[in-house]
């Protein structure tokens, strides 16, 4: 009895067009491929989401190392759009010998420009300028690389070239595979990625999921992201959770009072104000 | 049976395995493993002796390459890995800090490489640890993931700094801890293999001048084969390591094994001379029913003294050592009583030319058998032997002096001998690694580490002022002791921190004044590098700090010095309630385990006299015979001490280990002589000189073979290229030289003065003195 049905299901796959053109055993899911949206449309539909102008909310980071202990920061933070960049400003509340250290920066879209860092350390009452670090490096000794942290939700077109892969499923919210590609060595070199692949949920085109491999092509980071909810109408992650599977570290953050309507003022984005406070 | 688990023996040179899993220092130096990230590590010396010193584009460029290909090496910990290729530097800028890599993209040029060498020496803490003062040099260090691979990761780094493509004027050293251990395993065991067959083949050689027949030959190998195979094949079934030490336990049952052997032999050749006409069964019968009794006490006595070994102790592989020690004698024992006897009786009976005509012992008194006149019945060998017992019962007091003499000169050398222990003097000095340390020690701060892990209360509280300064303090007290030559701590990063944020001003290289500054320099750090710089010398919520002391030397002497210096401080000056230190990693380990050897070798030597004493008093129903027997025990003990303590030889793993073989080989000697001695005592109405001589061509001449091939076979060893063991095989062969004198010597002079009952003489005032 098993062979005829084995026999059948063969004859199924030798039948599809997919194998006669390439010659190559596939999964049936390959035969939907050419239905599914290209990776540039993916991106695409991911960056031209509705981020808001302006958004305040306040972060909490806990960081973990690979013996379980952590490093928790609270944090108040403001981010506004200007044309041709974005500027954000981060506030540290907690823990006490860190209060009222704030991080302010400016990231310019012309890749020509550095992107200007200030950083208000209150033990020593100054404002201190702070070259700007590269992109793949860490951010604030977080799981994040500055340019993880630059692009939030988005991804970046400029840097790779998307894939689309499959189809995905995280906590029941059906999405895309996206395979990401550094356009260059050079690039993948100063990302610290090789490779990309992210579930991206197809109803509201965000990311759920992403793992990165090391420009050794090992597994380097998971990435999930959870509890996202309409917020003033706008889709928000509040919480992200990146797992470091090389060091064994890793990172929560956690996003609350999300406000993307009460008016962030430009003066807000200043030398001055981080130096004045909260 | 036991030797097809051979394969499955595992080494295990880690000087870890001295010391009970649970003792404190091996948790606290997991602790601080665990916590930092620090093992044994290997490290790697880029020497350039041109003008430029390391400071050059090609030398940098291969500074990286290394660090690189050390990223995919197997073992190593890529997280681990130190170099100036990894390395950042902090500096200041105009407005705040920067902390940037030595060399973001590779030299290309001298300016660039010049650029790195003043970007180098401008930050204290990389100045000697990381650079040498002079620039001639840069270190790589590695950490290894798992210590017990070091031998395959050293010879994995050796093959990488092979295919590396240097000028003239670069060098590559590998050397650190890790590499050290690495190499030591690899480097005993090729010596071994090399030494070991030539032993083996002299000890065959004279079994065969001894008996000049096959048989005599190879019934001892076979014994021999059987013992060492079966007692070490028993370690491995029971999943138990082989330690440094165990390499001397071979030599203890081969020892035994030729010993019983000879000793049958002996009395079989004796037999079949005397009796011509007998059968190979009553030969065999014959013999077994002299012999059985000395070969059974020596057996007991040497096991009690094996046991006694391994409950004095509390180092692991001591005390396997007994117990292995002992269950070898066992074996020996069984082979020797029952499968040798059975091997007899199935060979034709067969004369040795060494033992023809021989009268029997019995009748040896009244046939003075040691005559000259009569010497063409003996062979040199006995000749020699009876020359010896001559000269000894001629004048015995004078004999009885010298031992005494022997004995204080042992007690007064022996409060000489000092306890060292260095790995790297077991090598050659030609040897790579030996070339590789002293080139990195004198460039550098040294390669060998002591840390000392600092605890504070709670979560961040290192970033105190007043725990920073106490961190500072115990780093200059350090730095006062002569054989320290640096220190590095998480102070160190935070000053180069504080001075990189008032514009690299001198003054301001010094320790943040306030908890938030310190804080903060962290976090501002962690803005433009990776916060994981620190973990090897701070944990993640700042309570525990690491301070990593350079040593000059490894040896016991060093770092026992430094350890003791360092806990005075520490006792006086630094640990509270608030904060507290405790010296850490392999150097600690080393001090501890060291100390307990010294501490443990004279009671494990107490109780082991003891439980011989003991044994023989019971064998011989009688507390004098034990202190007879005990007499060449003590007097071979303190030759060696004397000869230790004069040469300035130290007491280390390998010498201390002496005592227990000298005992072990040395009781058979005194067992033999007394059991012989006894009974021709007691088979002569009329004790005379005569009796006594008796002694001589008989058993003496089998306690001279026993010697001789113990005494060559393992003085063979002085031939070794590792230190350590040319000094046990010294040790070894003086041991047994002694044993074999004192108890050819002491006993029958000591028999002749004192005349005790034990040994058949009839009370005084019956018998006139012999004197």
């Amino acid at each position: 009895m098993k062979y005829p049905r084995l026999l059948s299901c063969w004859v199924g796959i030798l039948s599809t067009p997919f194998f006669a053109l390439t010659g190559l055993a596939q999964e049936p899911l390959s035969n939907a491929q050419a239905t599914l949206p290209t990776g540039g449309q993916v991106a695409a539909h991911i960056n031209s989401r509705d981020e808001g102008e302006a958004v305040s909310r306040k972060l909490s980071i806990v960081m973990r190392d690979k013996r379980g202990k952590t490093r928790k920061r609270e944090t108040m933070s403001y981010r506004k759009y200007y044309a041709g960049e974005k500027r954000t400003v981060i506030f540290y509340l907690a823990p006490k010998n860190i209060r009222d250290t704030a991080f302010l920066t400016y990231d310019y879209n012309t890749p020509e420009r550095e992107d200007d860092q200030w950083l208000y350390l209150p033990a020593l009452r100054k404002v201190r300028r702070i070259s700007a670090a590269d992109r793949g490096d860490y951010f604030l000794g977080t799981d994040m690389t500055y340019e993880d942290i630059k692009l939030e939700t988005r991804v970046s077109t400029a840097d790779f070239n998307f894939k689309t892969v499959g189809n995905c499923d995280v906590d029941g919210h059906p999405g895309l595979h996206i395979e990401g590609t550094p356009k260059t060595q050079a690039i993948a070199r100063e990302l610290g990625y090789s490779k990309s692949l992210s579930c991206v949920d197809r109803q509201i085109w965000m990311v759920r999921q992403s793992q990165f491999w090391d420009i050794k092509g090992a597994l380097l980071k998971t990435v999930t992201i959870a509890n996202i909810d309409q917020i003033q109408g706008i889709w928000t992650q509040q919480n992200i959770n990146v797992e470091n599977h090389k060091t064994g570290h890793s990172t929560s953050l956690s996003f609350a009072e999300v406000d993307y309507q009460s008016p962030v003022p430009d003066t807000m984005f200043t030398t001055n104000a981080i130096k004045r406070g909260l | 049976m036991f030797a097809s688990f051979l394969p499955t023996l595992e080494k295990d040179t880690r000087s870890d395995a001295f010391m009970p899993l649970d003792h404190p220092a091996l948790v606290l130096n997991k602790k601080a493993r665990e916590t930092f990230g620090l093992g044994d590590p290997m490290v790697i010396a880029i020497i350039n002796r041109g003008p430029q010193g390391v400071f050059n584009p090609h030398t940098l460029q291969l500074v990286d390459w290394l660090t690189q290909q050390l990223e995919n090496i197997d073992n190593i910990d890529p997280e681990g890995i130190t170099s100036l290729a990894t390395e950042n530097n902090i500096i200041g800028s105009e407005e705040g800090m920067e902390v940037e890599a030595f060399f973001p993209t590779l030299p290309q040029t001298a300016a660039d490489a010049a650029a790195v060498r003043s970007a180098a020496m401008a930050f204290p803490l990389y100045v000697g640890t990381l650079v040498a003062e002079d620039g001639s040099g840069t270190l790589i260090i590695a950490e290894q993931l798992n210590a017990n691979r070091a031998q395959a990761t050293y010879e994995a780094l050796m093959t990488l700094a092979g295919s590396a493509e240097l000028t003239a004027d670069e060098s590559i050293h590998i050397a650190g801890e890790g590499a050290l251990t690495g190499y030591f395993g690899a480097y005993i065991d090729a010596d071994a293999s090399r030494i070991m067959p030539l032993s083996a083949l002299l000890i065959i050689a004279l079994c065969y001048l001894a008996f000049g027949t096959l048989r005599g030959t190879l019934i001892p190998s076979f014994v021999v084969l059987a013992t060492a195979s079966s007692a070490i094949g028993l370690m491995a079934a029971l999943d138990v390591s082989f330690f440094i030490i165990t390499n001397a336990l071979p030599v203890v049952l081969i020892g035994i094994a030729v010993a019983d052997s000879i000793h049958i032999l002996t009395e079989y050749y004796e037999t079949s001379a005397k009796h011509p006409a007998y059968t190979s069964r009553e030969l065999a019968v014959t013999t077994m029913s002299r012999i059985w009794r000395p070969i059974t006490l020596t057996s007991l006595t040497t096991m009690a003294g094996f046991f006694g070994l391994s409950i004095a102790t509390i180092m692991p592989p001591m005390k396997y050592f007994g117990l292995f020690a002992m269950f070898g004698v066992g074996v020996a024992w069984l082979y020797s009583m029952f499968i040798v006897p059975a091997l007899l009786s199935r060979l034709k009976p067969q004369l040795s030319r060494a033992y023809r005509r021989q009268p029997a012992p019995s009748d040896a008194s009244r046939q003075t058998p040691c005559a000259t006149a009569n010497g063409e019945a003996r062979d040199n060998f006995a000749k020699a032997v009876c020359w010896l017992g001559a000269v000894t019962l001629r004048r015995p007091r004078w004999f009885l002096l010298a031992g005494l003499l022997t004995i204080a000169a042992g007690i007064h050398g022996g409060l000489k001998i000092e306890m060292d222990e260095s790995l790297i003097k077991a090598f050659q000095r030609d040897e790579a690694i030996v070339i590789a340390s002293e080139a990195i020690n004198q460039a550098f701060d040294g390669t060998n580490f002591l840390d000392v892990m600092v605890t504070s209360e709670n979560p961040e509280d290192l970033f105190k002022p007043q725990n920073l300064r106490k961190i500072e303090a115990l780093q200059a007290h350090m730095a006062l002791h002569p054989l320290v030559k640096g220190s590095t701590s998480v102070v160190d990063y935070l000053k180069q921190m504080n001075r990189a944020m008032h514009a690299d001003a001198p003054e301001s290289y010094r320790l943040p004044d306030s908890v938030e500054l310190s804080a903060q320099y962290f976090l501002i750090y962690s803005i433009s590098a990776d916060p994981g710089d620190f973990d090897a010398i701070i944990d993640y919520d700042y309570r525990l700090a690491n301070v990593r002391i350079n040593l000059e030397q490894e040896n016991y002497k060093t770092i026992a010095a430094v350890i003791e210096y360092l806990d005075d401080y520490l006792q006086q000056s630094f640990n509270g309630p608030q904060i507290n230190a405790q010296p850490t990693g392999r150097a600690n380990i080393n001090y501890q385990w060291m100390q307990r050897l010294g501490d443990g070798h004279l009671l494990g030597l107490a109780v082991t006299l003891g439980l011989v004493f003991l044994m023989a008093t019971l064998s011989f129903r009688s507390s004098t015979a034990g202190l007879f027997c005990l007499v060449p025990i003590i007097t071979t003990i303190c030759a060696v001490y004397a000869y230790m303590g004069y040469t300035g030889m130290p007491l280390s793993v390998s010498s201390s280990m002496f005592a227990a073989i000298a005992i072990g080989l040395g009781v058979d000697f005194s067992i033999h002589t007394v059991e012989r001695l006894q009974i021709l005592i007691g088979c002569d109405d009329e004790v005379s000189d005569d009796t006594l001589m008796a002694l001589f061509p008989s058993t003496g001449r089998a306690l001279l073979f026993n010697f001789l091939t113990l005494a060559s076979g393992f003085g063979i060893l002085v031939l070794s290229k590792v230190v350590i063991l040319q000094e046990f095989g010294t040790c070894v062969a003086l041991s047994i030289t002694m044993s074999f004198l004192a108890s050819m010597i002491l006993l029958p002079a000591m028999a002749k003065v004192f005349r005790p009952r034990f040994l058949g003489y009839p009370p005084r005032g019956y018998t006139p003195s012999v004197l």
